[in-house]
């Protein structure tokens, strides 16, 4: 029997990641925050480096806090036991040297009293303050695997029968019919299920259900893109129209399909249109067509400063507006994009001497430095994109018009910025940086995860999960093809086992 | 049968087939299924559920159910209910997390729309019926419920049903015979209705 931990999901994960990613690319430009103990998670995992909560080496800020500072069960338990009697608060270095033995004389409690101690669920790698999330038995005894090959369904293994009728339902929208399930039980031999399997699927992903206007695709696109009918133009057009989202739709569906190159989402310097719905058909627009479109749904961006998803006509209309620095826009584009969701303090990357505050917003203030020394630097590369003050052009001159509102600093905000600890000269190279991240491609499967397996990641989900986002990575495997990705994920463990 | 006859009818129906697949370990001689160490059964949603229903029954998705008459189950009336989104004006970008707590009742109504609707049409056309179909010799009689009951688990669920799951049908057939202490002159509509409504609204049916 294998003990894994369940209810912990992969995505919490990802805000420690971003110490990683941070921690080995950027190195001088972090600096501590006066509100956090950056130290904290790599110094966890050095304690306990075989912990399923430290596969990147880092621990996630929730293994102690609830909402930092604050402190959960457990964190309440260290903070007791952490040198005592030593003036809070207390440096890194008298931290991180109190924290090994704190985290022992806690080793046999159980913060959240599900009756698994803090050392059994750091092992298993589940959520020491929640006493829903304890260790659990993730494979079959032995007389279980037998009897389990007697039943209709295999639940101790992977089940292609099961497998074929969730392909058909998730990716074609419908059960297979009588004749369809029983041809695919006729087939014998792994490998040629499998090949049945993938031939199936290959159906489906051309459907009007995955890749038509409200199909799966287009539904993975809604929290990114983010609609709203009132403002919208060109074809059907809301009240007050302001852009069209139809191109961030055809777009986002063109780099998620066929045999195409998903980091296009943000760094595409092209528009797609629908030329039909069914069945799917899109297709680039020629540059000069898009140059010729009237008022309504123009895109006055030039190609070369295009940047996918995140400069397009409806993404400043509907984030930057009329702000001289849109923080909204660059925090909008993180959690679409990078699944980092700065509001929830994830993905906090601090850069040292941010933020200048240019536009005398206040974010220099303890409170909110603690997520605009990220924040800012992250912004700076859309200052010079337009939204709905100025027509969403490009200009680099654009912040002298705030100067009124905002400020004569204002015009000194760079349009440089930080991106994952990584210095980027604009923002097509913020994008370019964004594409090629880790983050990036496990937010890519994440979100497909989320959909076709039908939870967030877990941690016994772990390999699996890892195996699909650094292979989407891997140009010798799925090279940035959502589809090549898809193939190999309804072959796990995690889809295919009922 | 009466419509205050057909509800407690249908109150019995579900429970009878709830306690039924509720009791996973057996069905008459099937092998005991061994529970899933790592569950993840999901919801079938308003659209892929209705979906399947119309080419199950033979019938048009645009007209398989419509509440009042006018408006479609899943995109007018229950899309969010049922596991839908609505992004450009509600801004349900992504399905409910947890299931609404009208999402039994939504589908119960859908399920028994589209069955009775399917009934109806059978008893109106019998020559191209999908579910209802007279018996030979003219009365229900044990030959012609077990066909039947054959025939709604090879159309609903696209199986077999084992003989436990046969027997209950075929059982259950007493409870729409008499109504109000006398004979139901519809019990054959009925049961098929019913047993329609049963199948179409099990777990097997919704979940996936």
């Amino acid at each position: 029997m294998t003990s894994l931990g369940g209810d912990r999901s992969i995505g919490r994960l990802l805000a420690s990641l971003a110490l990683a990613v941070g921690g080995m690319g950027a190195g001088a430009v972090w600096a501590p925050s006066a509100s956090a103990k950056p130290p904290a998670p790599a110094a966890f995992c050095q304690t306990y480096p075989d912990s399923k909560s430290c596969t990147t080496g880092f621990a996630e800020c929730a293994t102690c806090h609830t909402t930092a500072p604050a402190r959960n069960a457990f964190g309440a338990q260290l903070s007791e036991r952490l040198a005592p009697g030593t003036p809070r608060p207390l440096s890194d270095q008298a931290f991180v040297s109190a924290l090994p033995s704190a985290l022992k004389m806690i080793e046999g409690l159980d913060a959240d009293e599900d009756g698994f101690s803090n050392l059994a669920e750091i092992r298993a790698g589940t959520r020491l303050a929640s006493a829903e999330s304890f260790p659990k038995v993730m494979a079959c005894a032995p007389d279980q695997a037998s009897k389990s090959g007697d039943g209709r369904w295999n639940v101790c293994g992977y089940d292609p029968n099961y497998a074929f009728r969730k392909i058909s339902l998730d990716f074609c929208g419908r059960s297979p019919n009588r004749a369809e399930a029983e041809a695919f039980r006729k087939i014998k031999g792994e490998a040629a299920q499998k090949a049945a399997l993938g031939e199936a699927l290959d159906r489906c992903l051309v459907s009007k259900y995955w890749l038509g206007s409200n199909g799966v695709v287009w539904n993975l696109a809604n929290a990114k893109i983010r609609p709203a009918f009132v403002i919208k133009s060109g074809a059907n057009p809301g009240p007050v129209p302001l852009g069209d989202y139809d191109d961030d739709y055809n777009l986002f569906t063109w780099a998620h399909s066929g045999d195409r190159d998903v980091r296009d989402v943000l760094k595409a310097q092209y528009f797609v249109r629908r030329v039909s719905d069914d069945p799917v058909k899109l297709e680039i627009i020629p540059e000069e067509e898009v140059k010729k479109r009237g008022r309504a749904t123009a895109q006055p961006v030039p190609a070369d400063k295009r940047a996918g998803l995140v400069t397009t006509r409806w993404f400043a209309a509907s984030n930057t507006m009329f702000t001289a620095i849109p923080r909204t826009t660059a925090a909008q584009a993180y959690r679409a994009y990078l699944g980092w969701d700065i509001a929830k303090m994830q993905g906090l990357l601090p850069v040292s001497d941010e933020p200048h505050d240019y536009d005398r917003k206040g974010v220099g203030a303890p409170e909110c430095a603690v997520c605009h020394t990220t924040l800012d630097p992250l912004t700076y590369p859309f200052t010079r994109y337009n939204g709905i003050g100025g027509g969403y052009t490009y200009d680099d001159d654009r912040l002298k018009a705030y100067i009124r509102g905002d400020g004569p600093n204002v015009v000194n905000a760079p349009k440089s910025g930080i991106i994952l600890g990584k210095p980027v000269k604009d923002l097509v190279e913020w994008a370019d940086v964004a594409a090629n991240s880790d983050p990036f491609a496990m937010n890519v499967v994440r979100d497909y995860w989320k959909v076709i397996v039908g939870r967030e990641p877990e941690v016994q989900d772990e390999e699996e999960f890892s195996r699909l986002w650094r292979g989407l990575k891997d140009p010798a495997r799925y090279n940035y093809r959502v589809e090549r990705m898809l193939h190999d994920l309804v072959l796990t463990t995690a889809y295919g086992r009922p | 049968m009466t419509r205050t006859a057909f509800i407690p009818a249908l109150a019995l129906v579900a429970a009878m087939f709830a306690a039924g697949c509720s009791s996973l370990p057996s069905a008459g001689s099937e092998p005991a299924q061994v529970a899933s160490i790592d569950p993840k059964v999901k919801f079938k949603d308003g659209d892929r559920y209705l979906g399947d229903l119309a080419r199950a029954l033979n019938m048009p998705r645009e007209t398989v159910c419509k509440e009042l008459g006018r408006y479609d189950c899943f995109s007018d009336a229950f899309r969010i209910v049922l596991g839908g989104v609505e992004a450009p004006n509600l801004t349900v970008h992504t399905p409910l997390e947890e299931a609404a707590l009208t999402a039994p009742i939504a589908l119960d109504r859908a399920a028994l729309h589209v069955c009775t609707s399917r009934v109806r049409m059978d008893r109106e056309d019998p020559a191209n019926a999908v579910l209802y179909r007279a018996s030979a010799s003219g009365r229900p009689d044990k030959a012609w419920m077990e066909t039947t009951s054959n025939e709604l688990y090879g159309v609903l669920l696209n199986r077999d049903p084992t003989k436990a799951e046969r027997a209950r049908l075929v059982g259950f057939y007493k409870d729409v015979a008499t109504e109000q202490g006398k004979p139901n002159p519809d019990a054959a509509s009925d049961w098929v209705t019913l047993s329609c409504f049963a199948l179409a609204s099990s777990l097997e049916s919704i979940f996936y």
